[in-house]
C-alpha cells in the first residue's frame, strides 16, 4: 500500500488553525472518499487563508521527500493536499478516478492544490501529462503551483518537458531560482535553447535575466564568447557579475582569459562574496 | 438562403425595441472624457456581465472606470450546447481562467452557476448537466445559482427551474433569475411564484431585467429587483433614472449583461454620470451601483468585501515570498493611446 504522508500535516494544521478550525478537519471521515473530496472543495467555507510561516526556509517538511515544502502555503491550500492524502488508500483505479475528477471540475485554487499535491501521490506517470501540461497553463497560479517549490518536476518529468519548464519560467518573468533541482538538470539542449533565446532578446532590444546564465556554463564553447564579451558592456551591474562568474567558473582558457580583463568582480567571486543565488530576481 | 433583408439580420440576445429608437443622451454616446470626472472616487460592482464573451480591452477599461467586481451568471453563448464536456469546460472557465483573466486587471471575479433556460428545453442533456452542477455551486467564488428561470416559458423550463431553486435552497445560495424578454411581466410573477412555493425567502432572490412594468410587484413582494442597462433593449439610461427617482434605491441595482451582442461592459460607470447629471444623490447612486449587488450577493458567504475595497490584492495566493511576481504572465496595463508596443 502507498504511504500516505497526512501525518506530516497534522501538527502544522493544528498551530496554525482556530479550535473551530481544527474541529472542522478533525469531523472529516477520513475513511470516506466522497466526503473527503467534498471537504475539499468546501474548505474555504470553513478556513481561512492563514499564511503558513515557518522559521526554516527551505527545511524538509518530509524526510524522504526532499524538496517538498508548504513554507508561504495558505492554510487552505494545506488542508487540501492534507485531505488527499488520505485518498492513498484506495485502489490504484479507484484513487485515479477520484482525483481525475477533482482534476476535470477544479476551480483555480484547487488546481493550485492538486497539482502542489502530486509529490505525495502515488504513481507519479499517471499525474505526469497533467503536470506537464499544467506548464503550458496561462494562470499563473496554476502554473507556479507546478513549476516553483515543487520537486514532482525534477523527479518525474523528461528531457524535453524539463527544458520547457524552465524555459517558461524564464519567458514568464518568474524566478528560476525556486525551481526545484535546476542546476542539477541542466542539460545541453536547454543551453541551446537558451543561447537562442539570449540572441532573440538582445536582437529585441530586451534583456535577459543575468542568473539564466548559470544553466550555460558547462555548454559555452569558443563561439559564445562574443556574447559573454557583450555581456561585460552591459549597463546592468548583474549582467557584469554574471559574466565574471561565467569567466571564473568556465573550463575555457578563452573565457579565464577573458575574465581576466574585467577583474571588478573577480576578487570577491574568489572570496565567496559572489555566487549564482545573489543574482536571483526574486525581486 | 437568404432571400429577404431582413434574413440577414441577427437577434440581439436582449431585444425588445423593434424601432431600435434611442434614448437621449444615452450612455452609449458617452466617451470616457465626457463622463470620467463625474464618477470620480465611485467604485462599481457589475453584478451581471459575461466576461467570456469580451475582450480584454473591456477588462482594462473596466477597471479605468472603477469597476471592482463582477459577477459572471453562467448562460447561453450564442449557439446551443452538444454534450455535457462543453458544460463542464464552460463551468470549469467560468471559476478557472476568467477568474484569472480578471484577476490579471485587478477585478474581482466571482459567478453564478446554473442551467440557463434556453437549454433547459434539451432534456437529455438538462438532465446530464443536472448531475454536475453539484460539484460547482459549492466552489470558492461561486455566489449563487444562476441565471435560471424562463425564456419560451416551457414545462421543460419550469421543471428545471425548480429543480435548481431546490439546488440552491440545499446550498443555501441566492438566486439570481433571469426574466424572459417575450411575455416578460407574466414570466416575472411566474418565475416569483414559484420560488416562493419552494419556500424560498425573497430577500435570496435577485430578479434581473426588469421594467417599468414589472419592477413594483418584484419590489412588494421582496426580491431584489436587477435592471439591464442594454442598448435598444429593456431599459434606456433616462428610464432607469426615473425609476430610482420613483423607486428610491432600496433593493435596486444595475448592471450591463454586456455580452456577444451590441453591449456596453461599461453600462453602470456611464449610468452613474448621468444620474450624477440628474441630481441624484451620491449615495443613491452608490447604493445601485455596488452596495446593494454586494449586500443580495454576500449571503452565498463567498464575497470578502476586503477582496475588492482596497487596491491590494487580498488573497494570499497572489503573494508569494511577499511578492507579487505571481500574478501570471503579462502586465496588462500598457497604454493604448501610445504608438509604441514596446
Amino acid at each position: 500500500m502507498p504511504t500516505s504522508y497526512s501525518s506530516y500535516f497534522y501538527p502544522l494544521l493544528k498551530k496554525h488553525t482556530t479550535e473551530s478550525e481544527i474541529k472542522w478537519l478533525d469531523s472529516i471521515p477520513k475513511d470516506n472518499p466522497n466526503a473527503l473530496m467534498t471537504a475539499f472543495v468546501k474548505a474555504p467555507r470553513f478556513l481561512s487563508k492563514t499564511i503558513i510561516q515557518e522559521d526554516v526556509e527551505d527545511q524538509n517538511l518530509i524526510p524522504n521527500l526532499p524538496g517538498f515544502q508548504v513554507n508561504h502555503w495558505n492554510l487552505v491550500r494545506l488542508s487540501r493536499v492534507w485531505f488527499l492524502g488520505f485518498l492513498v488508500t484506495l485502489s490504484k483505479d479507484e484513487l485515479i478516478e477520484k482525483i481525475e475528477t477533482l482534476f476535470d471540475t477544479a476551480e483555480l485554487n484547487e488546481l493550485v492544490a492538486l497539482f502542489s499535491s502530486l509529490p505525495i501521490l502515488p504513481y507519479p506517470q499517471v499525474w505526469l501529462p497533467r503536470a506537464t501540461d499544467a506548464v503550458r497553463s496561462n494562470m499563473g497560479f496554476v502554473f507556479d503551483a507546478i513549476a516553483l517549490h515543487n520537486p514532482f518536476p525534477y523527479q518525474e518529468f523528461p528531457e524535453l518537458a524539463w527544458n520547457q519548464l524552465v524555459l517558461k519560467t524564464i519567458f514568464n518573468e518568474k524566478p528560476i531560482q525556486m525551481i526545484y533541482g535546476l542546476s542539477e538538470r541542466k542539460n545541453q539542449n536547454l543551453s541551446i535553447s537558451l543561447i537562442s533565446f539570449v540572441k532573440e532578446r538582445w536582437s529585441a532590444g530586451r534583456e535577459v535575466p543575468a542568473n539564466v546564465w548559470q544553466l550555460l556554463v558547462p555548454y559555452l564553447s569558443e563561439g559564445e564568447l562574443y556574447l559573454v564579451e557583450t555581456l561585460f558592456k552591459s549597463r546592468r551591474e548583474e549582467d557584469v557579475l554574471a559574466a565574471s562568474l561565467i569567466c571564473s567558473q568556465s573550463e575555457l582558457n578563452s573565457y579565464q582569459l577573458l575574465g581576466t580583463k574585467h577583474p571588478k568582480f573577480l576578487e570577491e567571486i574568489k572570496n565567496g562574496k559572489w555566487d549564482w543565488s545573489k543574482l536571483g530576481n526574486n525581486h | 438562403m437568404c432571400e429577404k433583408k431582413s434574413d440577414l439580420t441577427t437577434n440581439p440576445s436582449h431585444f425588445e425595441n423593434q424601432n431600435k429608437t434611442k434614448d437621449t443622451p444615452t450612455h452609449m454616446d458617452l466617451q470616457w472624457n465626457d463622463y470620467k470626472d463625474k464618477i470620480k472616487g465611485f467604485k462599481f460592482f457589475d453584478p451581471h456581465i459575461h466576461m467570456v464573451s469580451r475582450t480584454t480591452d473591456d477588462y482594462q477599461n473596466m477597471a479605468q472606470a472603477g469597476i471592482v467586481a463582477v459577477i459572471e451568471p453562467a448562460f447561453w453563448v450564442g449557439q446551443p450546447r452538444t454534450g455535457l464536456s462543453s458544460f463542464k469546460d464552460y463551468y470549469s472557465s467560468l471559476v478557472g481562467w476568467e477568474r484569472f483573466r480578471s484577476s490579471q486587471f485587478g477585478i474581482k471575479h466571482y459567478c453564478t452557476i446554473g442551467l440557463n433556460s434556453r437549454e433547459a428545453n434539451n432534456e437529455r442533456l438538462a438532465e446530464e448537466v443536472m448531475e454536475i452542477l453539484p460539484l460547482y455551486i459549492y466552489k470558492e467564488g461561486v455566489v449563487g445559482v444562476g441565471e435560471i428561470g424562463f425564456d419560451d416559458q416551457t414545462e421543460l423550463e419550469e421543471k428545471y427551474y425548480r429543480l435548481q431553486l431546490e439546488l440552491a435552497k440545499e446550498a443555501k445560495l441566492p438566486v439570481q433569475i433571469h426574466t424572459p424578454h417575450r411575455d416578460k411581466k407574466r414570466g416575472t410573477e411566474r418565475s416569483m411564484s414559484i420560488a416562493i412555493e419552494h419556500g424560498l425567502d425573497p430577500s435570496w432572490v435577485i430578479v434581473d431585467h426588469n421594467n417599468e412594468e414589472t419592477v413594483k410587484s418584484v419590489l412588494d413582494q421582496g426580491f431584489y429587483a436587477a435592471f439591464t442597462i442594454y442598448p435598444f433593449t429593456k431599459m434606456g439610461n433616462k428610464r432607469m433614472v426615473s425609476i430610482v427617482e420613483q423607486y428610491g434605491a432600496e433593493r435596486i441595482m444595475i448592471n450591463s449583461s454586456a455580452d456577444w451582442g451590441i453591449s456596453d461592459p461599461l453600462a453602470i460607470p456611464k449610468t452613474a454620470a448621468l444620474m450624477v447629471n440628474r441630481g441624484i444623490p451620491h449615495d443613491v447612486i452608490r447604493k445601485v451601483t455596488y452596495e446593494n449587488a454586494i449586500e443580495a450577493f454576500a449571503k452565498s458567504g463567498q464575497i470578502q468585501v476586503s477582496d475588492f475595497e482596497s487596491s491590494t490584492p487580498s488573497d494570499p495566493n497572489e503573494k508569494f515570498h511577499g511578492n507579487s511576481v505571481l500574478r501570471g504572465g503579462q502586465l496588462p496595463k500598457w497604454n493604448q493611446n501610445s504608438l509604441y508596443i514596446d
